[in-house]
């Protein structure tokens, strides 16, 4: 099986520089996390959505998959 | 429809939080929130029909039912899956976008997945499976995920490896056996920003080694390897006004073939009275072409699928497949939710889909090729438990 390679620097820093950024936001009380549990809200609302959007586009374009690991293979890509 | 328990208080120290926010020299990380398991069972049935369509020549028509279901187990478990049947007819360009000649098929593809997912105070633990049949091709996945939040549960850190084996067996049988093994990782974080606003970003890899010919294209040679590299970003923001939430996404993938996308999304998710909501979407998509594609101007004498300027055989890799081509694709569309009472709920969407070569970002796109449509229709019934 094909090793993994190791990510770019620039590329593997993104999320450094991203987690990093987040100690500059305010944090956000429990008591105040009632909008944020609406299901629309969260990021996986759409999941059965996306199961087949998945099989749409990857289908028709050359990008594989946009979430995350161990989907299903198919032999129309 | 809510399916999630309000967040747990924190019971101790988020300590793996802290190990690994350390270990990445990450000292802006904050305490971090913990996903939590599901209160309520749900299943659905779910019904997906789509025809592409170019000038001339109704390609594939694809009618899929399928079965998917989320299950809470004590409080502290989850079990999540699908079957789905995937029915698959008509006719392919065996090169570029030309009709004649086009290779008809008749398909059924069956697949499954299966996920189980641990609610620890500190984040979740979660192992995968996937697997699809079709009469050619064959694929097995195996997947691991984790994900560790901090102690004010308003960041959380996303880890998932996983891999692919699938088998190729084409009935032309120009390959027998033939094998493509890939492994996926995933890095991510979700933030909670303000009240109203919440961002995700992941990075993905994915190495992959084997098969990527088309065996039923015309002149298809691909390379044996192709690593393949995505970041993406994700921002939800309610309305407070409407009622109404905006998802909002753009990613950027790269891979060893030299293809490079970019993929901009936008959805508002506007609740309505009586139990509706109304969700309308747009999304556009751009890649450059892969770097032995080749365009679709034919040597002048011998015609198609002759290219000109190329002897048949003189380059190593080569691929006429209109899906490696230079483009760009817009989607938009609408789903239209209903909630009956607590317990039921249907929603149907309906979206269009056009490529066309003048529609890449960069560039000029790829030339000779006609464009391509399509239309889906998607019915959901779920009924809550």
């Amino acid at each position: 099986m094909k090793r993994l390679r190791p990510a770019r620097p620039g590329f593997a820093c993104c999320l450094a520089i991203l987690a990093a950024g987040c100690s500059f936001i305010e944090p956000v009380a429990p008591w105040e996390k009632g909008t944020l549990a609406k299901p629309e809200m969260g990021f996986d609302a759409a999941r059965f959505d996306a199961r087949y959007d998945e099989h749409i586009y990857t289908s028709r374009e050359a990008a594989p998959a946009a979430s995350g690991v161990g989907g299903g293979g198919c032999g129309c890509n | 429809m809510q399916l999630t328990r309000p967040p747990k208080r924190a019971e101790e120290k988020p300590k793996a939080a802290l190990m690994l926010a350390a270990a990445l020299a990450l000292p802006g990380v904050l305490p971090a929130r913990a996903e939590t398991a599901p209160e309520y069972g749900m299943i659905g049935v779910r019904y997906l029909h789509y025809l592409d369509e170019q000038s001339g020549l109704r390609r594939i028509t694809v009618n899929s039912p399928s079965l998917v279901f989320l299950a809470p187990i004590a409080g502290e478990w989850s079990l999540e899956g699908g079957l789905t049947t995937d029915n698959v007819s008509g006719a392919s360009p065996r090169y570029h976008t030309l009709v004649a000649g086009a290779s008809k098929m008749n398909d059924r593809r069956r697949a499954g997945d299966l996920r189980l997912t641990r609610y620890l105070p500190w984040g979740t633990l979660a192992v995968g499976a996937a697997y699809s049949v079709e009469h050619d091709y064959g694929s097995k996945a195996l997947s691991v995920q984790a994900s560790v939040s901090t102690e004010d549960k308003n960041t959380t850190l996303h880890f998932g490896l996983g891999g692919a084996n699938d088998t190729i067996n084409p009935v032309n049988t120009v390959v027998v056996n033939e094998k493509k093994r890939t492994t996926d990782l995933l890095l991510g974080v979700t933030r909670v920003v303000t009240r109203k606003d919440i961002v995700q970003f992941n990075l993905t890899q994915s190495a992959g080694h084997g098969y990527y010919t088309d065996p039923y294209k015309t002149f298809d040679t691909r390379p044996r390897e192709r690593i393949h590299n995505a970041v993406s970003g994700k921002w939800n923001h309610h309305f407070s006004g409407s009622g109404g939430t905006s998802r909002l996404s753009y990613r950027f993938s790269s891979d060893s073939f030299k293809t490079r996308a970019h993929t901009f999304s936008e959805e508002y998710v506007q609740p309505l009275p009586e139990g509706w909501t109304l969700t309308p979407s747009l999304r556009y998509y751009s890649q450059s072409a892969a770097n032995f594609y080749v365009d679709a101007v034919y040597d002048p004498v011998l015609g198609p699928p002759f290219l000109a300027g190329i002897r048949p055989g003189s380059r190593q890799y080569i691929s006429m497949d209109q899906r490696l081509s230079a483009f760009g694709a817009v989607t938009y569309g609408i789903k239209i939710a209903r909630q009956f009472g607590p317990d039921w709920s249907a929603e149907v969407k309906l979206d269009r889909y056009e490529q066309r070569g003048s529609w890449a970002m960069f560039g000029n796109g790829s030339k000779g090729l006609d464009n391509l449509t399509a239309n889906f229709v998607q019915i959901g019934l779920y009924r809550r438990w």
